[in-house]
């Protein structure tokens, strides 16, 4: 029965713990979160960056939706209405939901907005406290970026129905009960020459089912040219937001 | 008993060859829960690729606190489940204490984890420190299982403060105790929370199986030794008080009829926690020690009239149903590694080591006994204590108050003149704490090692 001290006992645990952490929080790089989500596997698909990144580019008119960048938290994706060579609005029409994120996202993504219409760049500073989602922001509003001057130095108008030019068109995300779906078509003389799902439901038993469904969901929509496909037995609620995306890249490249 | 070998070194080899000291598993039970926490804070280490900014810390720190929080919660309700492991290998008391210890540190935790992601998420949002409360609420009306998790975290507070001692001393032992279970329903409230909004396990589903496993390894072994363990064992023995005797003023012995009683496993040196259905006292378990090895048919506790539950056992009517739990306690033959033992008793504290005194393999003159009370008259079971010695062989001392109310001497120099090869026994001690302190520090000056000295106590 040695004599306990519980003041000297509290101090010491209170001061093991605070370090122990201070410890674990300052091993932590503290890199750009883009930049280590690309490390860890998730890369965002084709944000190639331009490779002159003045804002004085000439670039088209109409509306043009970057690629979609994945970040920890969800996919933001940015879409810029484009006029005169300048940016005159931007809004993401994807923003990472759910949980703590809606907060966040309700938080950052106006300013974001704001701050890519004042800069007429990517070169827009992060939000405080939504460094993942300013990540994805800049990086999809660098590919809007890039497709603008793309669009602008070739046709000069963006979106036209039944251009013989084939053209991507990416339909809206549509939410399902186990993640988002999204399609992108590529239209060639008002045909759909490819379909493909640039986001699915992931994790777990979804991986499994969207590898079957999805490919069967391509080639359907490739042959029936419009959203009117069968839903895969076994993915009915993947085949059901596929078609709503379907439907929604369909009405973009006809309006 | 072994008359014929008393003495010699015969009768000494047989003693020794009884005496198998088992280690406490206290050491490793240690090191597994820190291998636990380093699992934890790995788990949190992989899942975060890198912090941003200072609220991202903040977060981070909240994210943390909260891990070791959910993970020590499991450990300290696991503590009270009564896994024969804890309370007969490292001991009733000291887990006791272990867990008031840990339920402290666990509570300091979620504190910590509220307010550190409540901070990092106002941060978020945009908002200061001064926001908290607002984001504290936003956060419970938006994030899933958030609303349980906040009524099971104030239940947390409400419960770990009723237990600040200045509080509990406060409260009758039966409240206190009875708010205290409601703990199990605040772990439950708070379980969901961490699954579906903890950032570990949303996104990792070996963590979730992980944490589901903790949570649910604690939750069988709670139900069955909390529950199952003793509805067999009262099903098996149904006990019943024979009779009540007075043993000296204030302090009365309770016989418990019952069948086979000697199959619970009971050792001399253990205790059962006991309720008694008798008009106001079927709600309240207390643990008393058994006072005499256990018999077939018999088991005997004796209590000194105390608080209210001690005096209303001297009402008890032969037949009452006993419902008992356990047995408890790592007071036992068990903690011996020498041939001599010294046995100190304080007041009621005669109780274990009566049945020690009783039932200790050991020649003539390896067991003595030492008595402390405040008068001749207090010395109960003095009669059938002199007589066990007579039998044995063993040493039987008392150490009571003089006329004029004059303490004893018990200090290093008269243990050793009483008892010359002091330092060469083992020493089992049972009293109230001041007395418990004292001897020890005597014992200890004596020369009698740290890990020979056995002691069971019930203070916080």
């Amino acid at each position: 029965m040695r004599k306990s001290h519980p003041v000297r006992r509290a101090v010491l645990a209170t001061a093991a713990t605070v370090s122990g952490i201070v410890l674990l929080l300052s091993l932590k790089p503290a890199s750009d979160p883009g930049s280590a989500a690309a490390a860890g596997g998730a890369a965002p698909p084709a944000a190639a960056r331009s490779p002159q990144g003045g804002a004085a580019q000439p670039i088209g008119n109409g509306t043009v939706t970057g690629d979609a960048a994945r970040t920890q938290y969800g996919a933001v994706q940015v879409r810029l209405t484009v006029s005169g060579g300048k940016i005159t609005k931007a809004e993401a029409v994807q923003a990472p939901a759910g949980g703590q994120s809606d907060q966040i996202t309700s938080n950052a993504v106006p300013r974001l907005n704001q701050a890519a219409v004042a800069a007429q760049s990517a070169e827009i500073d992060a939000v405080s406290g939504a460094t993942y989602t300013s990540s994805g922001y800049k990086k999809s509003l660098q590919s809007a970026l890039d497709k603008a001057r793309a669009a602008g130095s070739g046709q000069g108008a963006g979106d036209g129905a039944g251009s013989a030019q084939a053209r991507t068109v990416t339909g809206d995300v549509a939410q399902t009960q186990y993640g988002p779906v999204q399609v992108r078509i590529t239209v060639s003389g008002g045909k759909i020459t490819k379909a493909e799902a640039v986001q699915t439901p992931e994790g777990g038993q979804s991986d499994q089912v969207n590898s079957n469904a999805v490919p069967k969901l391509n080639q359907a929509a490739v042959a029936a040219g419009d959203a009117g496909i069968d839903a895969v037995s076994g993915a009915t609620y993947t085949s059901a937001g596929y078609k709503q995306s379907l439907q929604s890249a369909l009405d973009k490249a006809g309006g | 008993m072994t008359t014929t070998l008393a003495g010699g070194r015969a009768a000494r080899r047989q003693t020794m060859r009884r005496i198998r000291p088992r280690r406490s598993p206290a050491v490793p039970l240690l090191l597994a829960v820190g291998a636990g926490a380093v699992a934890v804070l790995w788990l949190w280490w992989t899942n975060t690729p890198s912090i941003a900014d200072t609220t991202g810390k903040i977060v981070a720190a909240g994210r943390i606190t909260g891990l070791l929080a959910g993970y020590l919660m499991a450990l300290v309700v696991l503590q009270m489940a009564r896994v024969p492991a804890l309370e007969r290998r490292v001991g009733s008391d000291r887990v006791a204490r272990w867990h008031a210890m840990s339920g402290r540190y666990t509570v300091s935790l979620v504190i910590a984890h509220v307010f550190l992601i409540m901070w990092g998420y106002a941060r978020q949002a945009g908002k200061s420190l001064g926001d908290i409360v607002q984001q504290t609420i936003t956060s419970i009306n938006t994030l899933p299982d958030m609303g349980k998790a906040a009524i099971g975290t104030g239940l947390l507070f409400v419960i770990a403060f009723l237990s600040i001692g200045p509080v509990r001393r406060r409260l009758p032992y039966d409240g206190w105790y009875h708010v205290h279970l409601l703990t199990y329903a605040a772990v439950f409230l708070t379980f969901w929370h961490q699954i579906t909004t903890g950032n570990e396990f949303a996104v990792e589903p070996t963590a979730k199986t992980f944490w589901y496993g903790l949570y649910g390894v604690v939750t069988a072994l709670v139900l069955w030794y909390r529950i199952i363990t003793p509805v067999r064992l009262n099903m098996r023995h149904r006990m019943r008080v024979e009779a009540v005797v007075e043993e000296t003023p204030g302090i009365v012995s309770v016989l418990i009829g019952g069948r086979r009683l000697h199959r619970m496993g009971a050792e001399a040196g253990q205790f059962f926690r006991w309720r008694f259905k008798a008009p106001g006292m079927r709600f309240s378990s207390h643990p008393y020690s058994l006072s005499a090895a256990p018999r077939p048919d018999m088991l005997r506790i004796t209590v000194k009239a105390i608080g209210d539950h001690t005096s209303r056992l001297r009402e008890l009517e032969p037949g009452t149903k006993v419902w008992a739990e356990g047995p408890y306690g790592a007071l036992t033959a068990q903690r011996r590694s020498r041939g001599k033992v010294l046995l100190v008793a304080g007041g009621v504290g005669i109780t274990p080591m009566r049945a020690l005194f009783e039932t200790l393999p050991g020649a003539s003159g390896d067991i003595t006994l030492l008595y402390r009370a405040n008068s001749t008259q207090d010395l109960a079971l003095w009669g059938e204590l002199a007589k066990i010695a007579d039998e044995r062989g063993a040493r039987l001392m008392y150490a009571v108050n003089s006329p004029d109310g004059e303490r004893p001497d018990i200090s290093a120099e008269s243990l050793r003149r009483k008892i010359p090869d002091v330092d060469r026994h083992d020493v089992f001690m049972c009293g109230p704490p001041g007395f418990a302190q004292s001897v020890y520090e005597a014992l200890r000056g004596a020369g009698v090692p740290a890990r020979r000295i056995h002691h069971e106590s019930f203070e916080m």
